[in-house]
This record gives C-alpha cells, sequence and structure tokens, in this order.
C-alpha cells in the first residue's frame, strides 16, 4: 500500500518535472527557429513614437555605483525634454545622496528624493512608490543603481508601447562583472538562458513575460490604476507581473534592448538575493495563482505558462522530494516504467532557479550570443542547482513559519555592490 | 549579438534528423536486449533526441555535426560499458545493494557525461563558425 501510494506520488512529480522540461524545450526551439527569421537589429535612429518617460532609480547607499549610472542617464539618446530621471535616496548612510545632488545641480533632468532613515530600508517597493509621486511622464521606467543601460535603450523600450494593449515592457539584463569569479560567470549564464531564451520565447509565444522590476518600464496610469508597487511582497516586480496580465494588458520583452549589471560576487550574496527572489516569488505564487486561473482576460496558454511560472521556485524542492521518494521505490517497486522516469530526473538538475532552464536552454543561449568560452562553464551549473534546492527550501520553510505564527517576515535584504563592474566599462 | 543562422537546406536537415534519430531508437532497442541496459539506452536515446533537434540546426557543417553525435555515441556507449562493468565487479564483492545505487545513480552518471559532451560540441561549432566568418570578412 505504502509502495503504491508512493509510486503514484513521483508520478505526480515526474509529470510536474517532463512538463517543465517540455516547456523549455519549446522555448529553445523557438528561439532557435526566431534566430533563422530575424537577421539584423532594428535601427532606432528614426522611432517616431516617443512618449514623455520618467526614470525611476531607488538607491541605499549605492555610493560605489550610483556615479555610474546617472553619468549614463546625461549619455542617453532619448530626448532630453521628454525625460525626467528621478533617483530616490532611501535614506542612505554613505555618500550616495551627495553624489545625487551633485548630479541634479548639472542636469535639470535629474531630480532626487531624499528619504530620512526612519523611512528608508523598507524595500525597493517603497522607494518606488515614493518616486512614483513625482513622476510626469506617461511611461515610467525603473533601473537599478548598480545598472549600466546602452545609450539607445529607452527608444528600443518605449517604441512597444504605440500598441495600447502592451501594459509593460522588459529589456535584457547581461552580467558587467562576468569576469570576475566563478560565481559572476554562473549567474551570467543563468541570465543568458532566462533572457536570451526564455523571455524571448513567452514573448514570441505570447505567453506571460516577465516584467523583471528594472530595465523595464509601465504606462503610469495603468500602475496608478493598480495602485503602484505592492510593498507588502518582496517580488514587487513578479507581483507586478502577474496584475499587469490580470488587468488585461500585455508584456512585451527586447531583446535587443540591453543593460548590464553588477552580479553578486560571493555565494553569500548569492544566497541573499535568491533567498529574497523565491521567498518572493512563493509568496506570488500563493497570492495570484487561483486568481489567474479564474481570469477570463487570459487564453489558455497564458493561463498554463503563468501558472508554471508562478510556481518555478517550488520546482527545485520537488525535485529533492522525488529524489527522497524515489529511493525506496528502488527497492520496493523497481519497474520499468518507474527506471524511464527516475531517468528524467537528472535532467531538472542542470537547470536553475527562476527560469527552471536545462542546461541546452543555457547553452543555446550562449551559441546565439556568440560566447563560445562561457559554454564551458555550463556542467557547473549543476552547483547552482543544488545551492538553490537548499535556498529554496529555507525560504518555502521560512514562509510557512511566517503564515503560521501571522508574523510577516518581509525584510529586505540588500544586495550590496561593490562597484567592481566600474573597471569593465570602455567609454 | 544576432547571429543570421542559413534558411537552405533546413526541410533537408529536418527529414535527415528525424532518420537519424529512428535509427538510434531502433539500434539501442536491439542493444539493450544484450550489450547494454535499459537505462543506458534511454539516456543515450535522450542524448540523441536532444543533440538531433538543438545541434543540427546551428550553422555549420552537417558531416562535422554528424561526426560529433556519432563521437557523443560513442563516448555514451563506453562510458556505460565501464560503468556497468566496474558495477558487476563491485556486486560480485559488496553483493546486491550496490547494484541498486549503481541503477539509482546511473541516470546522474550519465548526465555527467552528455552535459559535458553538449557543452564542448556548443563550443566546437561555434568557433569553427567564427573562423569560417574571419576568412568570409
Amino acid at each position: 500500500m505504502t509502495a503504491e501510494i508512493l509510486e503514484i506520488l513521483f508520478i505526480i512529480l515526474t509529470a510536474l518535472i517532463m512538463a517543465y522540461l517540455i516547456r523549455h524545450f519549446t522555448f529553445t526551439l523557438t528561439v532557435l527557429n526566431h534566430a533563422y527569421k530575424r537577421k539584423k537589429i532594428a535601427p532606432t535612429k528614426n522611432t517616431v513614437f516617443q512618449p514623455t518617460i520618467s526614470i525611476l532609480i531607488p538607491a541605499r547607499n549605492e555610493e560605489r555605483v550610483i556615479g555610474r549610472i546617472l553619468q549614463r542617464m546625461t549619455e542617453l539618446t532619448y530626448p532630453r525634454n521628454k525625460m525626467q530621471v528621478i533617483v530616490i535616496d532611501d535614506g542612505s548612510t554613505d555618500s550616495t545622496g551627495k553624489i545625487t545632488e551633485e548630479y541634479a545641480e548639472a542636469y535639470t533632468c535629474i531630480k532626487v528624493i531624499h528619504r530620512k532613515q526612519w523611512e528608508g530600508g523598507q524595500g525597493k517597493a517603497s522607494a518606488l512608490n515614493t518616486g512614483m509621486k513625482l513622476a510626469k511622464g506617461e511611461i515610467i521606467f525603473c533601473f537599478d543603481a548598480d545598472y549600466y543601460p546602452q545609450r539607445d535603450i529607452i527608444e528600443r523600450l518605449a517604441k512597444e508601447f504605440a500598441d495600447p494593449k502592451v501594459g509593460a515592457v522588459q529589456g535584457r539584463v547581461t552580467v558587467l562583472n562576468e569576469p570576475l569569479n566563478l560565481v559572476t560567470r554562473l549567474v551570467a549564464l543563468e541570465r543568458t538562458g532566462g533572457y536570451r531564451v526564455d523571455q524571448q520565447a513567452r514573448d514570441r509565444l505570447g505567453l506571460v513575460t516577465q516584467f523583471g522590476g528594472t530595465v523595464g518600464g509601465l504606462r503610469r496610469d495603468l500602475l496608478e490604476s493598480l495602485g503602484g508597487w505592492d510593498e507588502s511582497i518582496l517580488a514587487e516586480d513578479t507581483d507586478l507581473t502577474f496584475r499587469v496580465y490580470l488587468a488585461g494588458y500585455k508584456i512585451r520583452y527586447v531583446n535587443d534592448a540591453e543593460c548590464y549589471e553588477e552580479a553578486v560576487e560571493s555565494w553569500r550574496d548569492y544566497w541573499k538575493q535568491r533567498h529574497r527572489w523565491a521567498e518572493g516569488h512563493m509568496k506570488c505564487a500563493f497570492k495570484h495563482s487561483f486568481k489567474f486561473l479564474k481570469s477570463s482576460s487570459l487564453g489558455l496558454k497564458e493561463k498554463i505558462d503563468g501558472l508554471l511560472l508562478l510556481n518555478v521556485y517550488f520546482m527545485p524542492i520537488l525535485v529533492l522530494f522525488s529524489w527522497i521518494i524515489g529511493v525506496p521505490l528502488f527497492f520496493l517497486r523497481s519497474s520499468q516504467w518507474f527506471r524511464i522516469l527516475w531517468a528524467s530526473i537528472p535532467f531538472s538538475l542542470y537547470s536553475f532557479v527562476g527560469n527552471f532552464a536545462p542546461f541546452f536552454e543555457v547553452g543555446i543561449g550562449t551559441y546565439l550570443d556568440g560566447r563560445n568560452r562561457a559554454q564551458w562553464l555550463i556542467p557547473l551549473l549543476i552547483f547552482t542547482f543544488l545551492y538553490n534546492i537548499l535556498i529554496c527550501t529555507k525560504a518555502f520553510v521560512d514562509l510557512l513559519v511566517s503564515k503560521i505564527t501571522g508574523k510577516n517576515n518581509n525584510h529586505w535584504e540588500r544586495t550590496v555592490h561593490s562597484g567592481n563592474g566600474n573597471s569593465y566599462i570602455w567609454n | 549579438m544576432e547571429l543570421a543562422l542559413p534558411e537552405n537546406n533546413v526541410i533537408k536537415n529536418w527529414y535527415l534528423g528525424a532518420g537519424i534519430f529512428a535509427g538510434t531508437i531502433i539500434t539501442y532497442t536491439i542493444l539493450s536486449f544484450s550489450y547494454i541496459s535499459n537505462e543506458s539506452a534511454i539516456m543515450l536515446m535522450i542524448f540523441n533526441f536532444l543533440f538531433i533537434s538543438l545541434v543540427f540546426p546551428l550553422r555549420g557543417k552537417l558531416v562535422k555535426k554528424i561526426m560529433l553525435l556519432l563521437l557523443g555515441n560513442i563516448i555514451g556507449f563506453l562510458w556505460n560499458n565501464i560503468f556497468s562493468l566496474f558495477a558487476y565487479t563491485a556486486v560480485h564483492y559488496l553483493g546486491e545493494s550496490f547494484n541498486i545505487g549503481y541503477l539509482i545513480l546511473n541516470p546522474l552518471l550519465n548526465l555527467f557525461w552528455i552535459v559535458s559532451f553538449w557543452s564542448i560540441s556548443l563550443s566546437f561549432l561555434a568557433n569553427s563558425r567564427n573562423r569560417q566568418g574571419s576568412v568570409e570578412n
């Protein structure tokens, strides 16, 4: 009897894992097929649709990187009279406020909001909501302080809003400090699979494209009607993604709009960042899964993909669980079918959290990017996956504890940016 | 960086790939009766499926891709046979429980060579494409 229950449970888990694998195989094939058709990057010089925009940059103790992005903001090719940059100094105790003030004095398009120390540190959503009050543009863009966009990124992103059905747009994130160490190199591989293949395929297939909370923009009227960013959720970007879709709008992904980020440089920082993502994402899954299924404005394929996306952070835990119940099944009931299913589980091991992209997806992403040497590191992604099993399990336990005890454990663990990425920028 | 891939011969390659994959299924099904375990046969079939469906459409000479596929199959076949021989020897000295341990770990061990070979093949194809590109330019 026990063996039968275990076997049924094992089959269900394997079916879920297989569903994700098939999904990502389809993504990879779609992007490959798309690469055949795509010959060149569209020029931005003659872009006609240029709405007024506000760029929000939340910053808390970012003195090592804030000057870099502000300098870049002054170099953007978007018409200056249609652009407003708002820096939210989120109660910084270092010289972030001073640096931003210097830029605000030199450039009229840059505005600074200084939040007091007791107001600051409540998370990115809180800082963005503060910045939104000052925003006047039709479209609100967000950039993190450690980011470094290409000069014409706004033109590339803003043109998507010519379609009234588009509520938000997302650009591509690539790693600036990739050569620094193994962690940054593996994060760069994750980003390649996640954006170059995963996001692009979802956009091409008309599925649920994710708004990443940075290197992206939203319609201001839509954002206001949604009540701004939800400050009670750590993954405010995922939350907003699903609220945009539930409101009947679409999100577009623009692969040509690239922006560099300074990736985490140590396993400790990796843990902090991913734990925050995992906990926030799981909370979103509880919040939106049912609403998404019931929504009348979404098609069946969007619903299926949205559910798979919402629950992706549970997958590393389920993979671990399937291994745990699979081993006793070898002793209790080792049928031929069971062995075939067993063989499929390791394929999900070479994947990373968030996108749950298998090794072939990352490989094709690096190939299409022409990053040949990076491909040699793909086998090492197993370490990030094993690490992510621990992270996601801890995040799930923390979430359960907070649900049971009723305490909102919503502490924002900020990622510390060293500014090491500055040495990779060539002007 | 966007790369333009050739549109020619896509359909021809598709039929060829489907043919090769059908061939590998038949071959490994026959081999699994006496030479390799069923699990190994399944892993090799998965490798062939992924390689044909995702590497064959990439830029590069078809001959190179077929040679890489052949090399991958030889490596996989040898890998599985070596591990099987090791497992048989270990079972003889350590008992039947080792065999179950081997069966549990077999798919994971297979994945090590599959992912490594996959990465090296992609890198090799990309490098040869770049060399070709630099000559063309």
